[in-house]
């Protein structure tokens, strides 16, 4: 709802986690959450650095969800599963197949060093596969963690989406045994894997030592390298974080450009704030869509205007947006232009559907066929397949900055091993003490 | 190309009575720029696009270039 007063929404107490009542203001160029829990006080976050807030969101058509899973009984957020009240369809479902890692990250969703849980068994994940086959169809398949590479039937699991006939399957890792297991790198793409989400903060082994403890640029490149031999397309995915690799975000993309078709894209994450936090994040410890929107145009010298990146279709509008481009020579030409208006109301599942056509097609890659044999017609469409390269970033949300506007609009749910869906930013969510709504009760049904 | 190129003899402007021939065209869609080849009347440069290649290839291309 939006009004002089601002925008009204609800979201949740870092502390407490209880529903409270919240307001965006715009307060000069910026606008920022303003929230009070009647027991632990008044909470102020920004939440959009820049001019244009109103004018970027979208309305949509809300698309509920045909075969709802969990009873809608405390209200949003609490019964997610996915309830009555969800607006949005799966576009990405989720499935966590190891919380273990062989890294230590300063940022990390899941907590994952610390963990003991054991391992999802593969009889649980086809279940998983099956119950979100029932609720969500043939949607995006995305396989996490922890680091999924470090489990040696990874393959298998593929294997099995590929058979459930999920369009799409990509797995989200640090890259380090795709670096060093070429054997493994080929039965996950003979198992029938199209992408990898190479977590890439950066061009410089600097912000690879601050951020993830050692140096892994050469082994990011070799991960690149061995996708590109085996077919397996590329999204670079850099963790932003100020201070650190803000100022790498132009140099990112360059050496994306350098290794396309494998490189399909870049997809920036802002840091987020999850687990057990000794202060309040400050706001200098943020950075917003709109910040990243003009490093981007600023760092490629304008190769990359603003008007190339649009709000989404498919999600709240105030969680990412995405440009698509062809790739000419050096340069980056746009296909994309945001629209000037905002009031034509849209289908969120159309949206849905073009998001996962577009995640599909777009982040997939094949291997280039001779040019002499194509019709100028498939000529394009080879181009549109292989020299395209998208550029788009996600905001998550942590206890400061939720918006349960933005989580009932949520596109991509965590699979859990009671066969729930929840919504990402939720799952991941805690309090400042590290507590979590959802993550925390999965852990016992495995 | 042969089979093009008879095709190319079957059709006639119907304003202008002129033979379409076969030329490259500039294609625009969205912010996408292309050359094809397609069947045009050298007069009133009308182009003439079939059915299958609307339906086929032609919305393919479409559709990859639309966002997300």
């Amino acid at each position: 709802m939006t009004s002089n007063q601002g925008i009204h929404t609800q979201s949740l107490c870092p502390i407490c986690l209880s529903k409270i009542e919240a307001n965006m203001y715009e307060e000069g160029e910026n606008t920022y959450m303003h929230k009070e829990c009647s027991e632990h006080g008044k909470f102020k976050t920004v939440v959009w650095r820049g001019e244009g807030i109103k004018e970027w969101i979208r309305t949509k058509e809300r698309a509920y969800i045909k075969n709802p899973i969990t009873e809608l009984k405390m209200g949003c957020p609490y019964d997610c599963g996915l309830c009555s009240s969800h607006r949005q369809h799966t576009c990405t479902a989720l499935i966590e197949v190891t919380s273990r890692c062989n890294l230590n990250c300063r940022f990390c969703f899941a907590d994952a060093i610390e963990s003991k849980n054991e391992d999802p068994s593969l009889e649980n994940i086809q279940l998983q596969f099956e119950r979100i086959l029932k609720v969500s169809g043939k949607c995006n398949i995305q396989l996490s963690g922890g680091e999924p590479t470090l489990r040696d039937d990874l393959v298998d699991i593929v294997a099995m989406a590929t058979t459930f006939g999920f369009p799409f399957i990509q797995v989200n890792t640090n890259g380090i045994r795709f670096a060093n297991d070429e054997v493994y790198v080929k039965a996950l793409k003979n198992a029938g894997l199209k992408s990898i989400f190479l977590q890439f903060d950066g061009t410089d082994d600097k912000i690879y030592k601050q951020l993830r403890g050692k140096a892994l640029l050469e082994l990011k490149k070799k991960a690149i390298e061995n996708c590109h031999k085996h077919g397996i397309g590329v999204v670079l995915v850099p963790t932003l974080v100020p201070k650190i690799n803000v100022y790498n975000i132009g140099d990112i993309i360059r050496f994306g450009m350098d290794y396309s078709p494998t490189v399909r894209g870049v997809h920036f994450q802002p840091v987020s704030y999850f687990g057990r936090i000794p202060n309040e994040p400050k706001d200098e410890d943020r950075i917003t869509l709109p910040e990243v929107m003009d490093y981007i145009n600023k760092q490629t010298n304008d190769m990359v205007s603003l008007t190339s990146m649009q709000p989404p279709g498919c999600e709240n509008s105030l969680c990412s947006f995405n440009g698509n481009y062809l790739i000419e020579g050096d340069i980056l030409k746009p296909i994309t232009k945001r629209s000037c208006c905002s009031s034509d109301v849209k289908k969120a599942e159309v949206g849905a559907n073009k998001a996962k056509a577009f995640v599909s097609r777009n982040w997939s890659y094949q291997k280039l066929i001779e040019q002499e044999k194509l019709s100028d017609w498939d000529k394009i469409l080879d181009a549109l397949q292989n020299n395209t390269f998208s550029l788009s970033a996600m905001a998550f949300q942590d206890a400061w900055n939720v918006n349960l506007e933005r989580i009932k609009d949520c596109c991509i749910h965590v699979s859990t091993p009671n066969g729930n869906l929840i919504p990402f930013c939720m799952y991941n969510l805690t309090n400042q003490e590290g507590r979590s709504l959802y993550r925390d009760s999965m852990v016992t049904s495995r | 190309m042969k089979d093009e190129l008879n095709i190319t003899n079957k059709w006639i402007c119907d304003k202008c009575q002129e033979s379409l021939v076969l030329e490259k065209v500039k294609v625009r869609y969205l912010e996408g720029n292309f050359e094809v080849e397609l069947l045009k009347c050298p007069t009133c440069k009308m182009v003439y696009i079939n059915d299958d290649l609307a339906l086929g290839k032609m919305l393919e291309v479409e559709k990859g270039l639309e966002d997300k």
